[in-house]
């Protein structure tokens, strides 16, 4: 039996997280955080096992009242950092703090905690590098997006990545991340869903670049795994399905329109002063044109996860047969 | 009219007949869940390669192939050719003649130079029908699969050769050799005569853009010379070393000499062999 702390807990992935460790036998206490207020949180019956914080990781202070306050009261044994601020548009030095700073206050004070063996790092498939002459199949070792020129989006969830990637096998405790494939989802974060789900969404003329994309499920069941699993490291976590953007936008449902690459900003831009949308061209650019599809096999030889949960394709519906092991390898 | 594979199943079986489909239909390949692989194959387009490949395999250069029993049946291989011909015409013969004389039809997954995703449409029919781009990832993740690669040890240097060097391979790339020996794959020296005289190139221009020079041909189309694919017998370098033998650059060069030196052998049979550039 293990307790649990959970960052970010009412991201849509945190909230189903923090719902199956509360229906596991295994947890004996979950310890969820985020910022919202406790009467907007966590709106589910979860009897006394769960004890909900409303607090800004991105203050040093409350980060360390947290672990060494009901963190080690309760006993906490796994962190599960799914905290990360989740608008591309968003830049300055709070949003550092958040998605970045916050991660180094825990691993640094976890590293003197009395109780903590284990931290999980949800981290992004986005910090990957794409490039012409990179394979199209990743790998955990393959180069990350370093370029100064990156948004800010993509810099500091390579920074966080790094910063937890540092302290493996020099701490205390166990540290592993998560490289996830992005689960389509209101309010998850995902780029990609914001992009399908727009009127139209316009491709680049002439490039069909595949994509791997998950589904919320199949992160949760990868963030279970490597909360009761051992040892560290880093892991990609893949999803179900793997298909040309074409043929994602048009099970999707959304019409689209192959228009020339230099179109694609501009429109884009206007689209989200016009409506707040979340899709930023500059985040995407590389992978509207050039392919991305994580490879799974160490996850699943080490941590024993199989992506098995498709999307729900409005339009296509599910796979013929999600029994089959689809983990490219 | 978007190519949806349903639409491109409908095209190959009006113009390719029975053959092709049946080709498509038996194609081996690691389906990643909606049809395609993780690459991008998808075996409908493959088969709309294989239309697109007729006229010229059948008609245009009367390919003749020579020894396609050397090309492994299942699990990983390196085909390793001599490139040339200023437009990659020769490996889309290849690729047609691997589909057509194997049995069950295997794809061969050749890889392209680094612009070549760059390109718009070409990326996407090329992704379709196989080709990745010539990362040692790709390769590594292709072997590991149990693919047959088409490599050209030349590259662009091959490609690009002028006419009074054809048939002289140009520098040896020796990246298909430790690739071979790291994945237990046997490399199947291949000699392609004919592609070498199809477009003699006059200059090239440098440029700066997707492609690496502007070819000045002498013919502004290429030339219906008569092509020969020859198959060497498999060269089991994975026999004869370990893995870790690939990290050794003296086994690796000794290596890629010796496939270089079984592809020139092939040349020079095909041309003693052959009556004519057109016959």
């Amino acid at each position: 039996m293990i307790s649990v702390l959970v960052t970010g807990a009412t991201t849509p992935v945190g909230e189903r997280f923090v719902r199956s460790l509360v229906a596991d036998t295994r947890v004996r206490h979950v310890l969820a955080v985020a910022k919202e207020a406790p009467e907007q949180a966590l709106p589910f019956s979860h009897g006394n096992r769960l004890t909900y914080l409303s607090v800004d990781l991105g203050r040093s202070r409350h980060v360390r009242e947290l672990l060494f306050g009901p963190a080690r009261d309760l006993g906490v044994e796994v962190v599960v950092h799914l905290g990360q601020h989740r608008s591309g548009f968003d830049r300055g030095r709070r949003v550092h703090a958040a998605n970045v700073e916050a991660l180094r206050s825990i691993l640094d004070l976890s590293d003197r905690h009395p109780t903590i063996r284990r931290l999980v790092l949800k981290s992004y498939a986005v910090a990957y590098k794409v490039s012409l002459e990179l394979p199209v199949l990743v790998r955990e070792d393959h180069p990350l997006n370093l370029s100064p020129r990156a948004p800010q989006y993509i810099r500091d969830r390579v920074e966080a990545d790094l910063t937890a990637c540092a302290r493996m096998g020099l701490s205390s405790f166990e540290t592993v991340v998560l490289r996830c494939a992005e689960a389509l989802g209101p309010g998850t974060g995902s780029q990609l869903y914001d992009y399908l789900d727009a009127p139209i969404a316009f491709r680049p003329m002439g490039f069909d670049p595949m994509v791997n994309v998950a589904t919320i499920e199949d992160m949760v069941v990868a963030l279970e795994k490597a909360t009761h699993g051992s040892g560290e490291g880093v892991f990609n976590i893949p999803g179900y399905d793997t298909l040309p953007l074409s043929e994602c936008i048009r099970k999707w449902g959304t019409p689209s329109m192959a228009v020339p690459g230099s179109f694609l900003r501009p429109a884009y831009n206007l689209r989200h002063r016009v409506t707040g949308s979340e899709f930023e061209y500059g985040l995407n650019r590389s992978r509207l044109h050039l392919g991305l599809v994580l490879d799974g096999s160490r996850a699943r030889d080490v941590l024993g996860y199989v992506p098995s949960h498709p999307v729900d394709w409005p339009i296509g519906g599910p796979v013929a047969d999600p029994a089959l092991d689809h983990s490219p390898d | 009219m978007p190519f949806t594979p349903r639409f491109v199943r409908a095209l190959t079986t009006a113009l390719g007949g029975r053959s092709v489909r049946d080709r498509a239909e038996r194609l081996h390949f690691q389906d990643a869940g909606h049809g395609y692989d993780a690459f991008g194959l998808h075996p409908d387009f493959v088969a709309l390669g294989d239309v697109i490949g007729k006229p010229g395999y059948e008609w245009y250069f009367r390919v003749e192939s020579h020894g396609a029993e050397n090309v492994p049946a299942e699990g990983p291989g390196i085909l390793a050719a001599n490139h040339s011909g200023t437009l990659p015409l020769d490996g889309a013969m290849l690729w047609v003649d691997v589909l057509r004389r194997t049995d069950p039809p295997r794809c061969s997954r050749a890889l392209a130079d680094y612009f070549v995703p760059s390109l718009p449409f070409v990326s996407t029919l090329f992704a379709r029908c196989g080709v990745v781009g010539g990362s040692r990832g790709n390769a590594q993740a292709l072997l590991e699969a149990g693919e047959l690669l088409m490599i050209f040890p030349e590259g662009v240097g091959g490609i690009g050769k002028p006419f009074n060097q054809r048939y002289q391979l140009q520098h040896w790339t020796k990246g298909h050799c430790e690739l071979a020996i790291r994945h237990s794959a046997p490399v199947i020296p291949i000699g392609i005569i004919g592609a070498e005289e199809q477009m003699p190139q006059l200059a090239r221009i440098p440029i700066k853009g997707p492609v690496p020079y502007l070819p000045i041909p002498a013919t502004l189309v290429p030339l219906p010379t008569k092509y020969h694919i020859y198959y060497g017998e498999p060269i089991p370098l994975h026999e004869e070393h370990t893995p870790e033998d690939a990290d050794d650059p003296e086994i690796v060069r000794v290596a890629a000499a010796r496939v270089k030196a079984a592809v020139q052998a092939l040349l020079e049979r095909g041309l003693s062999e052959r009556k004519g550039i057109f016959r």
